[in-house]
């Protein structure tokens, strides 16, 4: 026990005495979660710009950009052109664009499309905005689905306490139908009970009739005589015997019937008819209360009937009322109606694989490590050259040493970047036109990794703490670069540092020429910057070259000189 | 002729002293021998002639090659550092080249041309006879035909000052007198040579001026002759065959201006007042008197008991203070 304590208290005192060992092994990585930590140590989406594209902002389209604006989002506004927000996200200025239609309510049964506009290639942060954005357009599409379905509902609510007023009305008119219908079948059975038989005619003529029939007697006695005259003048008037037989034929008939009527006696009629009329002025005088009965009935009837019809008039025009409520509900389809918004994403470097989207990113990745770590590897080579004190000696300018490495390295990622490019033309159709310019970004921003992972190797002495070195400061450069945590997360002041991360300036080039096909003319402030990070670097690099070489040089020859004294030691014992 | 010459030269290390006071001159055509213990200041020295590192006090100066007007070495290096070959107790080569690549690289950064360059390769492969191992890798090479690979290096731009520190350190006795003798031949080539080592033997076989370094001090410096004139014994030691022969030997001894002589039997103990100059007379006896010399201990002190001397006188002088 005492053993393992002694010898890890050994290792722990050499660990730490070892200083830039002590500092890499065990700092470093504190180092990078502390740091990782306090960027990330978030749940703000601080750094999102949303393009908002809208025919016209309207209450309605600028209470959803509140809506975003709720969730620290920045919005940008676009009046022009959705055209223009797009190039803002392939320039990398903006993060989703959103094209929002006039007017977000739904007014008929079609649905409002909102397109997103997203660059697929920074997957992370596509995913990130979208489900936030969306998660907004759901709960404005929740109120507009609320605002139809509470509007139908009134409708319906409305409608029901319509027909409920109706109800009564109805119940009333049909209480009035009811009694209505009631003094009408009165009215039937009374009418019913008028007799309209015609008595039979009676033999008993009163005496008035009598004086009738004596008149008509001799009213008829005195109208054959003058048939008769009339027939003796026609036999004289000298008529064609025809008409003249015709008229009295007609005449002598009228004599007949007259003379028939005199035989049968037609006084005795006239008695009878009075009797009869007797009966008759009976029944009437009986029919006429039974009809003055029925008239009151009927007057009673009639404003039962008036009140019925007042109230299917209201009925009437409630249900017109209803079906006008109803009718003016214009989003009756169910779909419109739960989901009023519908969104569409739109890729803004059209449609590609994933690799097409990843490749920039794995290919900035693969030369960042590559160049940083073969960059340390060269110049701790020449540092561990036995040969690196001869060249103390050789009248060679530390210039052409350190560009000698510079160009090792490059060549061999040059060979690299030819194979990857060469082999990218395999799986992705499109890459043929943006090679050139993809190769020089690449170059330039292999150039800068170069330089540091050369810088690495000076300053470190060991070669596993320098490649430590060097993967320690290739994580940071791909941790604060987006590509695994979005770099939209960090607060604005770091953002503003990344944002100058030589691997976020080289992947942003390459991505912008290779998906979206932008001209390197575009971008030439971000190559620029990359350029003058090379050109610092390589003074830094001789600078440093100036002021450590001797001390360098020193260094090795008493490493040398002590593994030498050690050796004598040794051999002498022996 | 002056090549080098170190004027009251000082390196502190941590406010330690390495080295102090140091003034010596190494003159063109010499084999200049720094010899100490280890941790003496004796590389330190070599790194310092060499430009490695600068003195905190004093100056190192350079005499150019057909000029009067000396430089200092250190504020000048990057002049002079061309005229200097160095080849340090490792190694100093590209293990993964073959030799000639090695011997191609380091003369082409020299800016000699391919030519001239061509011909040094090719004599310089056959003086270190490494002419038919010219395409093997340096690391697939023995140590002495590196060791001799490395020296090629440091001689492929013709320099005129070599330095070396322990060449001969990790050899065997063979190496070691292999090398010595390259030293040699390439001495007469005209080339100054500065070697550090703490193999006197070695040391003292090749250099004609040695520098003894002892605790960051040179006690002693020069000639090798003029720095062992100090620690010359004042005795001799002679032995002949038979008794009778010793008896004429010590008659005739008597003449001579001795102090005194010791019978010890078989042999006799001569103080003489000057040994060099009775040296002769003594010769001159024993081949007049046709005496058989059996044995004559007239040893010169080494150049290890000299810097023992110096070593024992410094700690006693150390334990009296």
């Amino acid at each position: 026990m005492a053993a393992i304590w002694l010898l890890t208290v050994k290792n722990i005192k050499l660990l730490l005495r070892a200083k830039w060992s002590a500092l890499i092994v065990i700092f470093a990585p504190l180092l990078l979660i502390l740091l990782l930590g306090l960027s990330y140590n978030t749940s703000d989406n601080f750094g999102i710009i949303v393009g908002v594209y809208a025919p016209q902002f309207t209450e309605e389209t600028n209470a959803f950009t509140d809506l975003l604006r709720t969730e620290q989002f920045t919005i940008r506004e676009y009046h022009e052109d959705v055209q223009k927000c797009v190039d803002d996200i392939k320039g990398g200025t903006v993060h989703t664009c959103i094209s929002l239609p006039e007017q977000l309510h739904v007014q008929d049964n079609t649905q409002k499309e909102i397109v997103f506009y997203v660059d697929p290639s920074r997957i992370n942060l596509v995913w990130m905005v979208q489900e936030t954005v969306k998660s907004k357009f759901n709960i404005k599409a929740q109120e507009i689905t609320q605002e139809l379905t509470q509007d139908i509902l009134s409708k319906i609510s409305e409608t029901q306490s319509q027909l409920s007023a109706q109800e009564a009305n109805l119940g009333t008119a049909k209480e009035k139908a009811s009694t209505a219908g009631q003094s009408t079948s009165t009215i039937v059975q009374d009418l019913k009970t008028i007799d309209f038989q015609i008595p039979e005619r009676s033999a008993n003529f009163s005496g008035n009739i009598s004086e009738a029939g004596s008149d008509l007697t001799e009213r008829l006695t005195n109208t054959k005589e003058k048939l008769t005259d009339a027939s003796t003048a026609v036999k004289k008037a000298g008529l064609e015997e025809a008409e003249e037989e015709e008229i009295i034929k007609a005449i002598a008939g009228g004599i007949n019937t007259i003379s028939s009527l005199l035989d049968s006696g037609a006084g005795e009629l006239l008695i009878s008819l009075q009797k009869d009329l007797t009966v008759v002025t009976d029944k009437l005088s009986t029919a006429s209360s039974v009809v003055s009965s029925s008239t009151g009935t009927l007057t009673a009837s009639a404003a039962d009937l008036e009140q019925v019809s007042a109230s299917l008039e209201s009925a009437k025009s409630a249900v017109s009322e209803m079906q006008a409520k109803l009718g003016s509900l214009k989003v009756t389809d169910a779909q419109t109606i739960t989901s009023p918004l519908v969104t569409k994403i739109e890729k803004v470097s059209g449609e590609k694989t994933y690799l097409n989207y990843l490749f920039p990113a794995l290919l900035v990745l693969v030369i960042m490590f590559s160049t940083l770590l073969l960059g340390t590897t060269l110049v701790l080579l020449e540092k561990h050259s036995p040969a690196f004190l001869r060249n103390f000696f050789v009248p060679v300018s530390k210039f052409t040493f350190i560009t000698s490495t510079y160009v090792t390295n490059i060549i061999l990622i040059i060979t690299q970047i030819i194979v990857i490019l060469g082999i990218s033309l395999f799986f992705i159709d499109d890459a043929l036109g943006s090679l050139a310019s993809v190769a020089l970004i690449l170059f330039i921003g292999a150039s800068v990794f170069t330089f540091i992972g050369m810088i690495i190797g000076y300053l470190f002495t060991s070669e596993e703490t320098a490649t430590l070195a060097s993967i320690s400061i290739g994580s940071v450069f791909l941790l604060f670069s987006g590509i695994i945590l979005p770099l939209e997360a960090v607060p604005p002041f770091i953002r503003g540092i990344a944002g100058f991360n030589p691997f976020v300036l080289t992947e942003k080039l390459v991505r912008e020429v290779f998906l979206f096909g932008t001209p390197l003319s575009q971008n030439l402030l971000d190559l620029g910057i990359l350029a003058g990070y090379a050109v610092v670097l390589f003074i830094a690099i001789w600078i440093m070259e100036s002021v450590l070489h001797k001390h360098l040089v020193q260094r090795f020859m008493h490493r040398h000189h002590v593994f030498h004294r050690q050796r004598e030691k040794q051999l002498k014992n022996i | 002729m002056a090549l080098i010459r170190l004027q009251g030269v000082t390196k502190e290390y941590r406010k330690r002293k390495v080295l102090e006071n140091v003034n010596l001159t190494i003159e063109e055509g010499d084999i200049f021998g720094v010899i100490g213990q280890s941790g003496s200041g004796k590389t330190t020295l070599l790194n310092l002639i060499a430009g490695f590192i600068e003195p905190t006090d004093g100056q190192v100066i350079y005499f150019p090659e057909g000029s009067t007007k000396e430089k200092d070495l250190h504020r000048h290096f990057s002049q002079i550092k061309k005229h200097i070959g160095y080849t340090p107790q490792h190694n100093s080569l590209y293990p993964k080249l073959t030799v000639q690549e090695n011997l191609w690289h380091f003369g082409r950064l020299y800016k000699i041309d391919k030519q001239t360059l061509s011909t040094n390769i090719r004599n310089l492969l056959n003086f270190t006879h490494l002419i038919d191992y010219r395409n093997f890798l340096a690391e697939q090479l023995s140590g002495g035909m590196q060791k001799r690979l490395d020296l090629s290096c440091s001689l492929v731009h013709k320099p005129r000052l070599l330095i070396l520190d322990e060449p001969t350190a990790d050899l065997d006795p063979i190496l070691q007198r292999e090398i010595a003798h390259l030293l040699q031949e390439v001495n007469k080539q005209g080339v100054t040579i500065i070697i550090a080592s703490h193999h006197l033997e070695s040391i003292e076989n090749i250099c004609n001026k040695v520098a003894i370094v002892h605790q960051g001090k040179v006690h002693t410096h020069g000639l090798l002759e003029d720095v062992r004139r100090p620690y010359l014994r004042d005795h001799f030691t002679i032995r002949v065959r038979s008794t009778e022969q010793k008896q004429l030997l010590i008659e005739k001894l008597k003449v001579l201006p001795i102090h005194k002589i010791i019978d010890k039997g078989h042999s006799l103990v001569i103080y003489p007042s000057n040994v060099e100059s009775i040296m002769s007379n003594l010769i001159r006896i024993i081949k007049e008197e046709n005496l058989y010399l059996h044995d004559l201990d007239l040893r010169r002190p080494s150049l290890h008991e000299i810097f023992e001397k110096i070593a024992t006188s410094t700690e006693s002088e150390g334990q009296v203070k």
